[in-house]
């Protein structure tokens, strides 16, 4: 059995932040993640961030990850286990089962545990769905970004929110053709600079269209095209405008679904929030679910964007410190500030989904379980 | 319609244009921002004070188009890529675009390239002037190319190399 | 749509056609349908499928969505080797 004061589960963008936070309190962290590497996500995003200069804005995001991760690498106060994957959590005596480096079970008790382990990707149901050459749009950044392998030639991209728009763009910059971009929505879900970008490329991107069939070639069994068709104005497809597109891949980019395992077993309330990507735990302001001392950031705790994670990563790594007693009297300013970013960011219209999401969610006025 | 789209309309387009008396005098820049999202880089790009500050992280930039020198510095901070500079006093039947290129291969000075409108459609051909690609634009070269002069306010991509769709 | 041909469940191969047949017989619950057609008890634990299901569900028996019963979450979250387990507790006898 392995002792920690913190364990944080996940080492993206919040979780990064989080053990950060903490350490600088003044708490001893483990950070456990299954990749080989930290970063999460990060390390496949090229493009540069949005926010502020504390967001890190102008900077890519794969250079946010190497920075984070570096700073955590040499902080003496955080351990990292990587190629870990925290398999379960036991709640009657508070043990995380962590399959260590793919060969051996350890068993970790922590005084305090924010998962942090994101979302995966959502799917959509076609004739044809598991065709060779169906992706999901992270599976296709995974595959260019971080193995260098193209997925193929010709490709449909459906869902045009942020990640449909980006991974479209670096189809592109990899001198894959996107045929198109259809969304299902009447309105681009994704922010209007992505759009521009890919629009500017020849992309066309058509709303109010959705994927009905995929099809494969006879002789190899992989895809070979695609039938769309447009949507009415109560979501219903419409006969007789199908187009085809000979296309070798379809990239999924319909959504995420936080990655909630850990706090499902841990007891935490949860609650199917749409706005959020489905179930998400309930939770205060301060991070903390309805677990005493297990606390949520990032996308497993509402799907969002990069910048936020981190600002909630940072708070809850803040919260798990105090309540464990550090706090060198700069707790409640740099809670607060924290708090002010993330309002910031959600303040506006692209927020608004975010906002109406949370308040299903978050209890005002901070610490139930105190 | 940049919502459906990713294209703006002219009604769309019309705000973000900097004023005629501007553009007769010199380099201006245009951004071609239209939705409120969390980002500032451009105005902690602006050395000269043009781009105002931002009340709320939210708002969209507001320019003091006088203060603008047309520098670009301000071209690759933009996450969204929505920055170009504008001059049309380059010559009597041309003007110059800068614009954010992040795609190889990069064209050389005085290559010839495709112009594309917003909608990726070649519009005509002209000739790289100066390709901006050091540690400050961070990977995200300005390239600046000169366009017929009437299409100085529809030139927003180049092609290297013709067609490969 | 040809509903024989379309996939919710990857792992286990479960097509729409055999979730809409489960649901027509009368189970319309997660656990009952997972225990029946296997759906989500593949490599992948249902974290595709979980939330297609969870529409189809919600579809057919015109419930929220929010209102649906999930099925339960057991450890271990991944397919794990029988050594690792075996390997931990050795270890621990050792200590």
């Amino acid at each position: 059995m392995k002792d920690t004061e913190i364990a944080v589960i996940g080492g993206g963008p919040a979780g990064l932040m989080a053990a950060l936070a903490a350490a600088e309190m003044g708490a001893r962290v483990t950070i456990i993640d299954r990749n080989s590497r930290l970063g999460g996500q990060l390390v496949k995003q090229t493009h540069k961030f949005f926010g502020s200069e504390k967001e890190y804005a102008s900077v890519r995001g794969i250079d946010i990850g190497r920075l984070l991760s570096d700073e955590v690498l040499k902080n003496p106060r955080i351990e990292t286990m990587l190629d870990s994957t925290v398999i379960g959590y036991y709640p009657d005596d508070g043990v995380l089962g962590v399959e260590f480096e793919g060969k051996t079970f350890v068993k970790i008790k922590p005084k305090k545990v924010v998962v942090a382990t994101g979302a995966s990707e959502k799917f959509l149901p076609f004739e044809n769905n598991d065709l060779p050459g169906i992706y999901g749009a992270g599976a296709v950044q995974t595959l260019m970004n971080e193995h260098g392998v193209v997925p193929g030639e010709n490709v449909l991209m459906v869902g045009a929110g942020n990640i449909g728009l980006i991974v479209s763009y670096q189809l592109m910059q990899a001198k894959v053709n996107v045929k198109a971009i259809i969304d299902a929505a009447p309105c681009i879900g994704g922010y209007w600079v992505h759009a521009s970008k890919v629009a500017r490329l020849g992309v066309p991107i058509m709303t109010s269209y959705t994927i009905k069939a995929a099809y494969p070639n006879e002789a190899t069994g992989t895809l070979e095209r695609a039938v769309i068709w447009q949507l009415d104005d109560r979501w219903q497809p419409i006969p007789g405008t199908e187009k085809v597109l000979k296309v070798d891949v379809i990239c999924i980019s319909v959504g995420l679904s936080p990655l909630t395992e850990i706090l499902w077993q841990a007891g935490c309330e949860m609650k199917y929030v749409p706005q959020l990507g489905g179930h998400v735990a309930v939770r205060n302001e301060n991070m903390e679910t309805t677990v005493p001392g297990i606390y949520v950031a990032g996308d497993v705790a509402g799907v969002e964007e990069a910048s936020s994670a981190m600002i909630e990563g940072r708070l809850a790594g803040l919260n798990a410190a105090k309540s464990l007693g550090y706090d060198d009297g700069t707790y409640s300013e740099k809670r607060l500030e924290a708090i002010k970013r993330l309002q910031n960011l959600r303040s506006g219209p692209v927020g608004e989904k975010i906002r109406q999401g949370l308040a299903q969610l978050v209890s005002s006025g901070g610490d139930y379980n105190a | 319609m940049l919502k459906t789209c990713g294209i703006p309309t002219e009604e769309e387009l019309a705000s973000r244009i900097p004023p005629k008396d501007r553009r007769k005098k010199g380099p201006v820049v245009m951004i071609e921002c239209f939705q409120k999202i969390p980002c500032n880089p451009c105005f902690t790009a602006c050395k000269r004070g043009a781009i105002q500050k931002f009340e709320d992280i939210n708002d969209l930039p507001s320019i003091d188009f006088d203060k603008c020198n047309g520098c670009g510095l301000c071209i690759s901070k933009c996450p969204g890529l929505a920055i170009f500079v504008i001059d049309e006093t380059y010559s009597e039947d041309e003007a110059t675009v800068s614009l954010p290129f992040e795609f190889l291969p990069l064209p050389r000075e005085g290559e010839e390239v495709d112009l594309l409108d917003r909608s990726g459609k070649k519009v005509g051909r002209g000739r790289v002037l100066k390709v901006r690609n050091g540690k400050y634009e961070d990977r995200t070269p300005v390239i600046t190319v000169t366009v017929p002069k009437g299409l100085s306010m529809v030139v927003r991509n180049i092609r290297v190399g013709g067609d490969l769709r | 749509m040809t509903k024989s041909k379309t996939i919710i469940c990857r792992c286990e191969d479960v097509t729409l056609e055999e979730i809409e047949a489960v649901i027509k017989k009368g189970y319309t619950s997660m656990e009952e349908i997972k225990r029946i057609t296997r759906c989500g008890m593949g490599q992948c634990q249902g974290r595709t499928c979980r939330s297609l299901l969870l529409a189809e569900l919600a579809k057919a028996t015109n419930t929220p969505p929010s209102e649906i019963k999930v099925t339960t979450y057991r450890p271990p979250v991944k397919n794990v080797k029988m050594s690792v387990i075996l390997g931990g507790m050795e270890d621990e006898e050792n200590s």
